[in-house]
Parts: C-alpha cells; structure tokens; sequence
C-alpha cells in the first residue's frame, strides 16, 4: 500500500534534478552586536554590573531575556538582562566571580571597552496575567528584576548569603511592600509561605534551591534549566575518527563531543547531557556506541566516523 | 512577548506507561487510534527529521540558526523515544504495531533517506526534504496548538497520555518556526515550499486514516471499523481537529508572506510546559 508513494519520491527525485539550476549560494548572516561597556560598578561583594551601548537603539528585549557575551578570550557565557527593557539606548547585565569566564568580567573589562553580543533571546519567558511570584538566590535576581517591574502584581522573595552578597537591594527600595529579602538557607516552604494558592513562580538561582521550589510548590513553575556541568577532572584519553584516521585527543576538562566539534564542526548533537541521543555513534571492531557528550574512555577509542 | 527570541533546547522527559489503558479516552476507539497513529509514524519520522537536519548542519551560514536547529533536533530526538514508549505500550497490550511500523520505516529511511546521487543534485534532494519537513512541522504546530487546548479531560483521557501529547505540543509549537526558517535560510523558492505542502498535506492525512484504519482492525477489542461519521462527531465534541479547520491552516502556508512566528502560541506552551508533569521534573 505504501507503495503508492513510489511515484511521490520520484516527482521529488525529478525536481531535485531540475532544480540545480536556479540554486543560488547561502548568503551568511552576521548576528554580532558590537557594544561599548559605558558603566561599570560593584553592586555587591563579587558582583559588577556592566552597561553596554552601541550608540543606537539596540534590539527590543522583555524580561527574562539574555545575551550572549564574546570575552576578550573567546570564551562566550549568558548574562540575563537586569536593566529597563523600555531604554532603548543600554543592556545592563550584571556578573558574579564564580569561575574562568566571570573572573575575566571582574579583572579585564573595563569602561570604554569594545564588547560583542549576541541576543538578546530568552529561555525563560515571563507569560499570563498572573499572579506571580518571583523566587530569586543570590546573582539569580538579574533576570527577575525586570520581571518584577514588568507585573505589576507581582511578589520578588529574595534569598542570599547575607545581606552585602545581595546586589540591587538598593533598586529595590521603592517597591518594598512587594519584596521579601531572606538571609541564610531558607526553606522552599518559607520561601513560598507568602505565595497566592494557583500563582506562578519564578524561580532563578543554584539548582538545590530550584529543586525544593519545583518540588514544594503545585502550581505553575517557570525555571532556566540546567546547561552541562563543566568537567574539572576527567581523565585525558583519545579518539580516531575511523581507522586509520586522525587522532583527537581530549583533555581532562571537556568533553569528547567539545574534542570532535574542534575538527569536524559538522558534528551532529544537542542536549550535551547524555539523554538526547543525537551525537551517538558506533565503536569500530565492537558493537558498541559511544555518546561523546557525556561518555569518557581509558586509552583510544576508534569511531565509526 | 515576541515570538522568536525563544531558545530551544531538548527536555530530559520520562513517562510510566504501565497504568495508560488501551483505549486511553474511554468509550472512544476511533479517537484513542487515531492520536494512537502518532506513536507508529512519530517515531521513525523524527528519526527522519534529525538525519535530514544534520545533514543540513554544514550548509548553515547564520549563528542563531544553527543554535535553533541544534536544539530542534534535540528536541525531535526526545520526541520519537517518547512516542517509542508509548509504540511499545500497545505492543505490550497486545497490539502488534510492528507491521504498520516496518511500512513507515521503509517510507522515511528508504523512499526518503540519503541516495546515491551526483552532489549538485543531492544537495537539491536535501532542499527538497527540508521543504517536506517545513510543511510537515506546519501541521504539527497546528495539532500542537490544538492539542493545547482540546477538551481531552473532560472526555476522561488518561492524564499520562494527555502530558505526553501537550508536553510534545507545546514544543512543537515552541519550535515552529525552525524548519520554515532552515528551509528558506539554505534555498527559499516559493515553488518548492508550495510543492512540498500540495504533497506533505493529502500524503499526511492519508497515513492518518490508513493507521487509524489498522489500529482499529488490529484491535483485540474489536471496536469495529473507522466510520467517517465517528470521526466528524469527534471533531464536534473537539476531541479530534476539524478538516475544515486542517483545510484552512493548509491554505494559510501558501502565501508567499507567510512566516510561522505569525501563527502565535508560545504563551500557550511555555504556559503549559511550567504545569507538564513531565516537564517540571526534568532539571535538564
């Protein structure tokens, strides 16, 4: 019965002949933003906010939205957008000292500093007519700020450290019957103890406090997944791609999916985390696969590629 | 919100099917098979889709797509194990899909797949499959925008069953304009995207009820043969979407202006995706 697509595939086959004339090449498509830091200040310890203008209008953004920063190194990392979507003319985006890319933020950039962007784009819209009810830890509250502006009903309950780990507190003043500051580790159950049944949440900040949320609150949970932890101590082992071809070692700090994507950008993947599948392949001279993203191996391991 | 700065990435989702009965909305045979299609022809169509797309990985000269694309085909990946789980559930209920299945594998991995071709023209056989799957994922952000909203509750339908078509709904729709965009990004004539639609549509609806058909045949229940007037009722009840309402979303690809982002929908699935079982408890 299927067969009767037969001459379905062959009328595509007969246009794909044809349609080689006509073809025209792929013009490339150039999404950098060049920008300017304009303004740089310590908004509490560890955290500086950078504000950055082209001297134009920049692309429109809502709450919730990031960009991708260029660092001087090359290394790109996501910052929320935590200024006014409604000025047109700066991003604010402000950074935590937690690692490489946020210590290179804190010692290298500075004001009158060229910066590239991509963006804005959002993982984490802000959606409904709520009520909402925003959960921010720590350098969590960046894209939660807006949000709070943005819903005028809306409920900040904010958590940190303590107090001068905070930053924005001061913005932050004005809008005190709306917001709750926590100290310490509070709990998911008095973190939301102020929440309306059926609200919204909002929740930005390290993954065990967004694990109590997601598990304490019924209602609607809105949150920013995951991205793949980073290796910090795998050992180093190597991949040939084929036998008899070349050898890619990988290091103790990345993924064998990060090695392959240096030589062969074409690699197929996704999720980065083992769970999608996508840039699953076969072991020679077993009947095995290997999954490069999250899979390590001792010595060489020789793929179908 | 604006409709196309959303960033797409897979979810890391798992379902129990061990308590989804066989006919998951009760006293609805027709209904339950033909939703139950989807889990035969899923499958091995976003296996299909995953191949083409990364065939067309290379050829992709703008940064932000190929981001949309990478998450695309994560996103597709998941969506065919899940259905797969389902596929398997009937197996265990003692409904053999493997026959109709093998047919749907020779469609896309054979009549569709990678053929032996002087490279100018594969490259055209690449654009002509991308067109098929922009019209295909047209439909499915139109069923996903449906699915959001039909009244699958009130009918009693099994809750695991409903989360896995709204949680692969709301990414449908989350993701709509992926092909669309690939598609016009590596060629963009008009004739072929018109082309892939006058085909992808009646062949779509063909495979529907020829499944429906099967199922309902292969049923140990025996509920009897799909009726046309079954299904129309159905549709009245919103329980499957209406032809005319298919008929018109086929019609509204055809213009030249057209663009997905226009069909709206994202506030209905991100909205739905913070409620899904399924997707709240994936952390990644």
């Amino acid at each position: 019965m299927f067969g009767l697509l037969r001459p379905v595939a062959a009328a595509h086959l007969w246009f794909s002949r044809r349609g080689v004339r006509g073809h025209r090449p792929v013009p490339a498509v150039d999404r950098d933003l060049p920008l300017t830091v304009v303004d740089r200040r310590l908004e509490a310890v560890d955290v500086v906010s950078l504000t950055l203008a082209s001297g134009s209008d920049l692309p429109p953004w809502e709450p919730g939205c990031h960009l991708d920063v260029r660092l001087p190194s090359g290394l790109r990392r996501q910052y929320s957008l935590c200024g006014d979507p409604a000025d047109r003319r700066t991003y604010r985006i402000a950074v935590r000292r937690v690692g490489e890319a946020s210590a290179q933020v804190h010692s290298s950039v500075r004001i009158g500093d060229p910066i590239t962007v991509q963006g804005p784009r959002t993982a984490f819209p802000l959606v409904g007519a709520g009520p909402h009810v925003f959960v921010a830890g720590g350098i969590g509250i960046t894209p939660l700020l807006p949000m709070l502006r943005a819903s005028p009903a809306g409920y900040l309950v904010y958590c940190g450290r303590s107090l001068d780990s905070m930053p924005f507190l001061d913005e932050l003043a004005d809008l005190r019957d709306r917001v709750r500051v926590l100290t310490g580790i509070p709990s998911a159950e008095e973190i939301l103890s102020s929440a309306p049944a059926g609200a919204s949440v909002y929740a930005c900040g390290p993954p065990p406090m967004l694990d109590a949320v997601r598990a304490a609150w019924s209602g609607p949970v809105h949150f920013e997944r995951f991205s793949p932890p980073p290796i910090v101590d795998g050992d180093p082992f190597e991949v040939q791609l084929g036998a008899g071809g070349p050898v890619v070692p990988v290091s103790g700090v990345e993924s064998a999916l990060t090695a392959l994507r240096r030589v062969r950008p074409e690699t197929v993947y996704s999720c980065g985390q083992g769970f999608c599948g996508t840039c699953r392949v076969r072991v020679l001279s077993t009947d095995d696969t290997f999954l490069p993203c999250t899979e390590r191996a001792t010595g060489r391991v020789v793929l179908d590629l | 919100m604006s409709e196309p700065n959303l960033v797409l990435a897979p979810r890391d989702v798992a379902f129990d099917w061990s308590a989804v009965p066989a006919h998951w909305v009760p006293g609805e045979p027709l209904v339950t098979h033909v939703m139950n299609t989807l889990h035969l022809v899923l499958p091995e169509g976003e296996r299909w889709f995953v191949e083409v797309f990364g065939q067309a990985l290379p050829h992709i000269r703008d940064e932000r797509l190929r981001q949309d694309v990478i998450g695309f085909i994560g996103q597709e990946a998941v969506h065919a194990e899940a259905h797969q789980g389902a596929a398997d559930h009937l197996a265990a209920q003692g409904m053999n899909p493997q026959p109709f299945i093998d047919q749907v594998s020779w469609l896309f991995r054979t009549l569709l797949g990678h053929r032996d071709l002087p490279a100018a023209v594969r490259h055209q056989w690449l654009l002509e499959r991308l067109a098929l799957i922009a019209a295909i994922e047209h439909f499915t952000a139109v069923l996903g925008r449906w699915v959001l909203e039909a009244p699958l509750e009130s009918a009693g339908a099994d809750p695991t069953m409903v989360d896995l078509l709204r949680w692969h709904g709301a990414e449908e729709v989350e993701h709509r304009s992926v092909a669309y965009d690939l598609y016009m990004h590596l060629d963009g004539r008009w004739s072929r995207r018109v082309r892939a639609m006058v085909v992808a549509g009646p062949v779509l609806g063909w495979l529907f009820a020829r499944s429906a058909r099967w199922l309902m045949a292969n049923d140990p229940q025996r509920p009897g043969g799909p009726r046309l007037r079954d299904a129309r009722r159905a549709a009245r009840r919103g329980l499957l979407p209406s032809l005319p309402a298919l008929l018109r979303a086929t019609w509204r690809y055809l213009p030249p202006s057209y663009h997905p982002s226009a069909d709206g929908g994202t506030e209905a699935a991100v909205a739905y995706l913070a409620t899904s079982p399924a997707a709240r408890a994936a952390a990644r």
